[in-house]
């Protein structure tokens, strides 16, 4: 009986202590198990329409903030995560990792070429939503708002997010990666009239 | 030796405790770890997605095309901006009955921008047309209908008639109005009756998202991120705090005549929609309706019951009845271009680059339109109220650096009255869940970095 007990007790402890760090690594490996660090795919070209098709096969992924990497699952492998940490390697970029992509961006500011990350590389891009809210490195500029078309994109000191469509009412619909709690997705929003707001476009579209 | 024996047999015995419990508790692990695996290897299937601005009021000797844009995602194609083959037609009549008139939708400058051009006997018509479009995957794999509800809820396209103008000119930015009363007001923090920020201070400032107003002056305000309303009774300095169960993010509200309060939340997932829910005057959830559509932006009451406009529709679609849920389906059948008052009618709003077409609509079609013109770039329409015979609209003016908003009284002889409000938008709140007409005074919900408030504007016309 004694054996037994001992044998309980030792199986419990080891059982608990083994498996303790499951649920808090739920939140924390999808970077590590998913994503790579690919080289990008040097393209002669961006449209439109194919940024919007990017973009749209990252709705409903997640958001990570200062990430860039997610999956096509229409979920949020990594919910919950805590807000304003870079490292808790969720899945999602933050809006502006999620434009970085999208726009297919250089690692490096002053080269304005095509780079296609995969939906898995895990990158950010070195513009912060002020940075391209100031049109800071060479693919990108500042836009008059008024002007704005589809896939430009309108930024704030702390966000960015890119025009999918126009509505009647004169908001537009606008993808973004909004937050941990939101995640990627096409909300209408009036950013375009909001003076903490700034028009950004990508430099060098095809159509 | 028994001694030995049995020091030994116990350090056997734990060993192997320990050993079965680690191999167990890895295997747990790895279990859950297949589980994460799992659900992110769940494919998702290939989708259309398209939106269109439709035409809603036009002018005479207008040239009536509708465009869409329109992409098919397939999430094995490599590389990921390659988009599927679409094919698509519109279904069009004359007026609001009969049958539709197959046109077949064709590419114009690339292969996601469809466009019909309108035959001239319908565009001229002077019932305008009704239409639907129908595009799909030329593989088969998807398709959807815009507006959703298709033949049975078509867009409508109305002709303006004799139309008032109104040419606001250039924007005079600075002088703007002065409220009449601050009639509620609360600081951003966590204390007993603050308003929260949803992502605090180093984020998108997001908070106090909405708010309504009822007719005998009560204000409430949508507190999320603390997943409550606080309400003000008519003079009060304090609100009363009521508990809801509800997401915690960006949100839109609307009271009902009967006092109760239908939150319109804005998030959605896969396969969910956004939710609405209703809650009786003491918070108590009383029913909640998915919506049709993947985005909503806006709720407001109808004749008959809470109605929200969502997209890509661009329809309003009734989201309950006499506090029932309406199924998605009953909401997409119903779905209607105007948005219907309690008074009766409609109202329709199309804004197109700096000009706002806005009507009232009856059964035998628009009664009073309205064209505003602007030399200041126009944005968002936030609000556009029957008041009496006349018509209350308030939309955004701004330039790239500053904005304000501009509200209007229009009536049948023209402007009767015009201020300029404060943007007084340094948190985000529900897009359209700015303004709020009640009893003669418009309502504004403004903010600054020290909390949010709300303030009454009257607009008798003297």
């Amino acid at each position: 009986m004694g054996s037994l007990r001992t044998f309980l007790a030792c199986f419990v402890t080891a059982f608990f202590l083994s498996s303790a760090g499951t649920a808090a690594a739920y939140h924390t490996r999808f970077v590590a198990d998913n994503c790579n660090y690919a080289a990008p795919t040097p393209t002669p070209y961006i449209t439109r329409d194919g940024s919007a098709t990017v973009a749209l096969r990252a709705r409903y992924e997640g958001y990570q903030w200062a990430g860039g990497c997610w999956n096509d699952n229409n979920v949020d492998d990594s919910p919950g995560d805590t807000t304003e940490n870079p490292n808790t390697g969720g899945e999602g970029g933050d809006c502006s990792g999620f434009t970085f992509k999208v726009w297919r961006e250089s690692e490096t500011e002053s080269n304005a070429g095509f780079y296609q990350w995969g939906m898995l590389r895990h990158i950010h891009g070195p513009y912060v939503a002020a940075e391209f809210k100031s049109g800071d490195g060479a693919p990108n500029i500042t836009y008059a708002k008024s002007a704005l078309i589809k896939m430009d994109a309108l930024a704030s000191q702390n966000h960015i997010g890119m025009i999918y469509a126009k509505n009647a009412d004169g908001t537009d619909q606008i993808i973004e990666a909004k937050g941990e709690a939101y995640g990627t997705n096409i909300w209408t929003r009036t950013y375009r009239g909001d003076s903490s707001y700034g028009g950004v476009r990508r430099t060098g579209w095809s159509g | 030796m028994d001694g030995r024996w049995n020091t030994f047999g116990r350090r056997l015995v734990a060993t192997l405790g320990l050993l079965a419990g680690v191999l167990t508790g890895a295997a747990a692990f790895v279990a859950a770890g297949s589980a994460v695996a799992t659900r992110g290897v769940d494919s998702a299937s290939v989708f259309v997605d398209a939106t269109h601005v439709p035409p809603l009021l036009t002018a005479e000797g207008e040239r009536a095309e509708l465009q869409y844009d329109a992409y098919c995602v397939d999430p094995e194609a490599e590389p990921a901006d390659v988009s599927c083959d679409l094919t698509g037609s519109v279904f069009i009549r004359a007026g609001a009955s009969g049958s539709f008139r197959e046109l077949p939708l064709v590419t114009e400058g690339s292969a996601n921008r469809l466009v019909a051009r309108v035959p001239e006997a319908m565009a001229s018509s002077r019932e305008g047309f009704t239409y639907y479009a129908e595009i799909a995957a030329t593989s088969g794999q998807a398709s959807m209908s815009l507006p959703a509800g298709g033949a049975s809820a078509p867009h409508q396209s109305l002709p303006l008639g004799p139309t008032i103008e109104i040419d606001l000119g250039r924007h005079a930015f600075g002088k703007t109005q002065r409220a009449d009363e601050r009639i509620a007001e609360v600081s951003w923090g966590e204390g007993l009756n603050d308003a929260g920020l949803e992502q605090g201070r180093n984020l998108t400032p997001i908070g106090a998202s909405a708010f309504d107003v009822d007719p005998s002056g009560v204000v409430v305000l949508l507190d999320q991120a603390h997943r409550r309303m606080l309400r003000w009774r008519r003079g009060s300095s304090t609100p009363t705090r009521v508990p809801l169960e509800i997401a915690g993010m960006l949100a839109d509200v609307s009271l009902a005549t009967d006092g109760s309060l239908y939150v319109l939340e804005s998030v959605s997932r896969r396969e969910h929609t956004p939710v609405v829910r209703r809650f009786d005057s003491y918070g108590r959830g009383l029913a909640s309706a998915v919506t049709a559509e993947r985005t909503s932006s806006q709720i407001r009451q109808g004749p008959t019951g809470p109605v929200v406009l969502q997209q890509p529709s661009g329809q309003w679609m009734p989201i309950m009845s006499a506090g029932s849920p309406l199924t998605p389906d009953i909401q997409r059948r119903r779905g209607r271009s105007g948005r219907p008052v309690r008074g009766g009618g409609e109202i329709v709003v199309l804004r197109r680059d700096s000009e706002i077409r806005v009507a009232v609509v009856g059964h035998a079609g628009v009664r009073r339109s309205w064209q505003i013109t602007s030399e200041t770039a126009l944005a968002e329409v936030q609000l556009a109220e029957p008041l009496g015979q006349r018509l209350v609209v308030v939309a955004r003016v701004y330039t790239d650096d500053v904005d304000e908003f501009v509200a209007l009284v229009l009536g049948a002889a023209g402007l009767i009255s015009r201020i300029s409000l404060d943007a007084a938008d340094w948190a985000e709140t529900a897009p359209l869940g700015r303004f709020r007409l009640a009893g003669g005074s418009l309502y504004q919900l403004g903010s600054t970095p020290a909390g949010a408030f709300v303030d009454r504007f009257g607009l008798e016309v003297r």
